[in-house]
């Protein structure tokens, strides 16, 4: 299993933006995560109305978890027809408002990772709401290729795991030297 | 019927022959009494498999079963499986899988599909929630099981759809061809491919949005949590991770030479001095990538990559471990990417690749007893430790072409064809030819594969408590000392007790092949028993009977004497539970158990008194049956003079 780092979360997340980071380098596409992620949304298991899909590629084994990655300049604020889709506070997750949302699949389209999903039942988007500040998909992910982290320190983990990286390269080469 | 949590509720029944479809309620006693997967095969081909009738012939059925769990948040519940009257035994059938497909079926609201009839012209049948359609796949026929999978997924434009398909071997009935699934995922044995050939079926392809919604949510949630903790924590989880989840099965290349159970040379011996060329490390240098079943709390399979030499560009799934034996040490071959290739080989036609690598052992031996010459072959040699045939020959038997027309009938048709002494080699339980185990240097395995009731093969009985010896200490824990003590489980080579543990290991492993659950986490690790699953499908269905522990242990047994009684009716008795003579009459020659054979009638006596099986005959009491609640079963049987 990875390693995972035990950020001081709720003081940070005071203060900070926490938000969902995946690798697919560790994502093995077991979808523990959409399975939970329904769950924990409508009491049922049900893939397709889960807010995080993983992409497969199963004949290479190459996996992406695609999940909203609540944007700065999120597009999909900026080009609701109805100004259902909004951000909670000013650091918290972006939300859409169902009272207002009149499902016109905008958000999807815009979107430039496919970050937002169709809910099969309602055929309303759908997006990660970040469980309230806990979420779900995080806490069973075996290889934990999906992490909920503070977003300034979002690169010094990217930088970290390069780092990683190569000493096990240098492990690797060191016993050759003579 | 009420609905119940778990279950979607439904099922197909798609008659080929008239190309109907129509969608039937599940009924609740089903449910209460045979569980899912293999207990709802069970039911349904003793209901409705008449005996004696050609495996080959419209009136066979082919039953694809979900489990309660599949499609949850439990482990591995991935998992599907598909029974028929198989083939190549001419007796019961079942495969069990992994992947995605299972839960995409139960998600478009189907616990089963029940296929019967033969279509006139090459179909599939396209699932999507309650839009069901048989589709015209003259334009698939032929084509590999990747291709095919590739095929649909563009033509539907989804590529998010599972398919589950055969290869040219399942269309040309060899008769151990497999289904494939998501590429590698491969229900092997039994040739459940090829009856899906003769049905004239291609493919089923799925897609499905409906939710699986337990009986008591937060409960079942509960327990599932408290698997997955389980599994990921402690000693379980220390033992994936040195094992399935570093190197997936191959990690057991090197397990069972240490304890001399890794079959080679046509199972003549459980030693293979360069077993250290095909093992987990030695295929790690392969590997691309690792990937998991759905929901699967262990994740153990990996895609491996050729980059050079004759074999270049070979993307394969696997081998597992049974690969790298059947391929590998049973032929006393130890080119690695030779194995892999011809394995994906295999996975692409869709082949069995245990049956497959199993008979070119059976005719390499024949031909070191110069009892095949190269007349009978074809003109091709098969010398032990030959790489270069592999391709050439699965080709031959996928297509039916030449010499591999007749090794597509399996060993023990092939031998009997030829005759000359060559059914002596045939390695064999009633037809199946044997996985990876060798009842001699382990002998509940034994046993096992000799009572097993789709044959040689360890997936409905493999006990791992008694095979190495640290793992005793986990049935101590189960058991309690006393029991485990009383099953001698310390020693793999002593046969006491091993009648009783093996009895109890199939019962179990019924229940698993039902809820559906991995083997991975039931078998090795033994993380999970009946403990661990009451609570879970007691708050999953919301059937009483589920939640209860001694309930479940009787679903089980339940399940067991009907998939017997379905073999005793097509006229099996105590005679066809045996072993080849390899393994009763040839001690084995190295290794810890150097000298050993198997004491097959002692172990098996006490099967058959645990199982309620007459010693004599082997065939089942009434008294059995009718407390199990099969009294229609009983009478059945008492009607064809084979109750005792």
């Amino acid at each position: 299993m990875g390693k995972s780092y035990n950020y001081a979360v709720k003081a940070m997340s005071s203060r900070v933006p926490m938000i969902l980071i995946v690798d697919p380098e560790r994502c093995t596409g077991c979808r523990i995560c959409e399975v939970v992620c329904s769950f924990a949304h409508y009491r049922e298991f049900n893939p397709r109305r889960a807010r995080i899909t993983v992409l497969r590629d199963p004949e290479r084994g190459v996996n992406l978890p695609m999940v909203c990655q609540q944007c700065e300049e999120a597009p999909c604020i900026t080009t609701c027809p109805t100004g259902a889709t909004y951000r909670e506070e000013e650091t918290g997750p972006v939300l859409i408002d169902y009272e207002k949302c009149i499902g016109c699949k905008t958000c999807i389209a815009v979107c430039p990772f496919g970050g937002n999903s169709l809910d099969y039942v309602t055929h309303k988007p759908i997006k990660c709401d970040l469980c309230d500040g806990d979420p779900e998909c995080v806490k069973y992910c075996v290889e934990k290729a999906i992490e909920f982290v503070p977003v300034t320190v979002f690169n010094v983990i990217k930088k970290k795991r390069s780092l990683e990286k190569i000493t096990r390269l240098i492990e690797l080469v060191l016993p050759r030297i003579p | 019927m009420a609905r119940l949590g778990g279950y979607a509720g439904f099922y197909l029944e798609i008659d080929l022959s008239s190309m109907s479809i129509a969608k039937k309620e599940l009924p609740y006693s089903w449910a209460r009494d045979f569980l899912g997967g293999s207990g709802f095969a069970a039911k349904v081909l003793w209901d409705r498999v008449k005996p004696g009738i050609d495996p080959f012939s419209p009136e066979n059925l082919l039953v694809v079963a979900l489990g309660p769990a599949t499609g949850t948040f439990a482990h591995a519940t991935g998992r599907w499986m598909i029974a028929s009257k198989s083939p190549l035994t001419g007796i019961w059938g079942e495969s069990h899988v992994g992947g995605h497909f299972g839960p995409e079926l139960k998600y478009a609201g189907y616990d089963m599909i029940i296929i019967h009839g033969r279509s006139e012209k090459p179909v599939y049948l396209w699932i999507d929630d309650d839009y069901v359609e048989l589709k015209d796949a003259s334009h698939l026929w032929g084509k590999s099981t990747k291709e095919t999978i590739l095929t649909i997924q563009e033509e539907m434009g989804d590529p998010s759809i599972q398919v589950a398909c055969i290869g040219p071997a399942g269309e040309k009935l060899v008769r151990y061809a497999n289904v494939i699934a998501d590429f590698y995922d491969a229900a092997g044995r039994t040739g459940m491919g090829a009856v899906m050939g003769s049905k004239r079926l291609k493919a089923i392809a799925v897609r499905g949005s409906k939710g699986v919604k337990p009986a008591d949510p937060d409960a079942f949630y509960e327990a599932a949590k408290a698997m997955y903790e389980k599994a990921t924590s402690g000693i379980w989880w220390e033992i994936s991770e040195e094992t399935l989840r570093r190197y997936g099965t191959p990690y057991l290349v090197d397990v069972l030479y240490e304890i001399g159970r890794l079959p080679t040379k046509n199972h003549w011996s459980g030693i293979f001095e360069r077993a250290e060329a095909i093992n987990g490390e030695s295929l790690k240098k392969y590997r691309i990538s690792k990937k998991s079943c759905f929901d699967c709390f262990i994740q153990c399979k990996m895609v491996h990559h050729i980059k050079a030499g004759s074999y270049k560009c070979t993307l394969a799934g696997g081998p597992e471990y049974e690969g790298l034996v059947a391929l590998g040490s049973n032929l006393l071959i130890d080119d690695l990417e030779a194995i892999i290739h011809a394995n994906q080989l295999c996975n692409e036609y869709g082949l069995d690749v245990i049956s497959t690598g199993k008979v070119i052992g059976w005719v390499m031996e024949c031909f070191e007893k110069s009892l095949l010459t190269k007349e009978d072959t074809g003109g091709i040699e098969f010398r032990w430790g030959d790489s270069s045939l592999l391709a050439e020959i699965i080709q031959k038997i996928a297509n039916r072409d030449g010499f591999g027309d007749l090794l597509a009938e399996g060993a023990l048709r092939a031998s009997k064809a030829i005759g000359r002494g060559t059914e002596r080699y045939v390695i064999h339980v009633k037809g199946l030819e044997a996985s990876a185990q060798d009842g001699r240097a382990h002998k509940s395995i034994g046993l096992a594969h000799a009572v097993n009731v789709r044959g040689a093969d360890h997936l409905r009985g493999l006990c791992t408590y008694d095979e190495l010896p640290w793992a005793t200490k986990f049935a101590y824990e189960r058991f309690g000392e006393e029991e485990a003590k009383k099953m001698v489980i310390d020693d793999r080579l002593d046969p006491r007790g091993k009648g009783y543990l093996t009895w109890v290991t199939e019962n179990f492993y019924a229940v698993v092949d039902s809820i559906i659950t991995c083997k991975y986490g039931a078998m090795w690790p033994m993380i999970y028993y009946y403990e661990d699953f009451a609570p879970l499908l007691g708050a999953l269905t919301g059937v009483p009977e589920h939640g209860d522990p001694r309930e479940l242990a009787r679903i089980g047994e339940r399940i067991c004497v009907l998939r017997r009684c379905f073999n005793i009716r097509e006229g099996l008795s105590r005679k066809e539970d045996t072993l080849p003579e390899r393994m009763l009459k040839e001690p084995m020659p190295a290794g810890p158990a150097k000298g050993q054979v198997v004491e097959l009638d002692t172990m098996l006596d006490e099967y058959y008194a645990y199982r309620g099986c007459d010693l004599e005959t082997g065939l089942p009491k009434g008294e059995k049956l009718r407390e199990l609640g099969l009294s229609d079963v009983a009478m059945e049987l008492e009607k064809m003079g084979k109750l005792m």
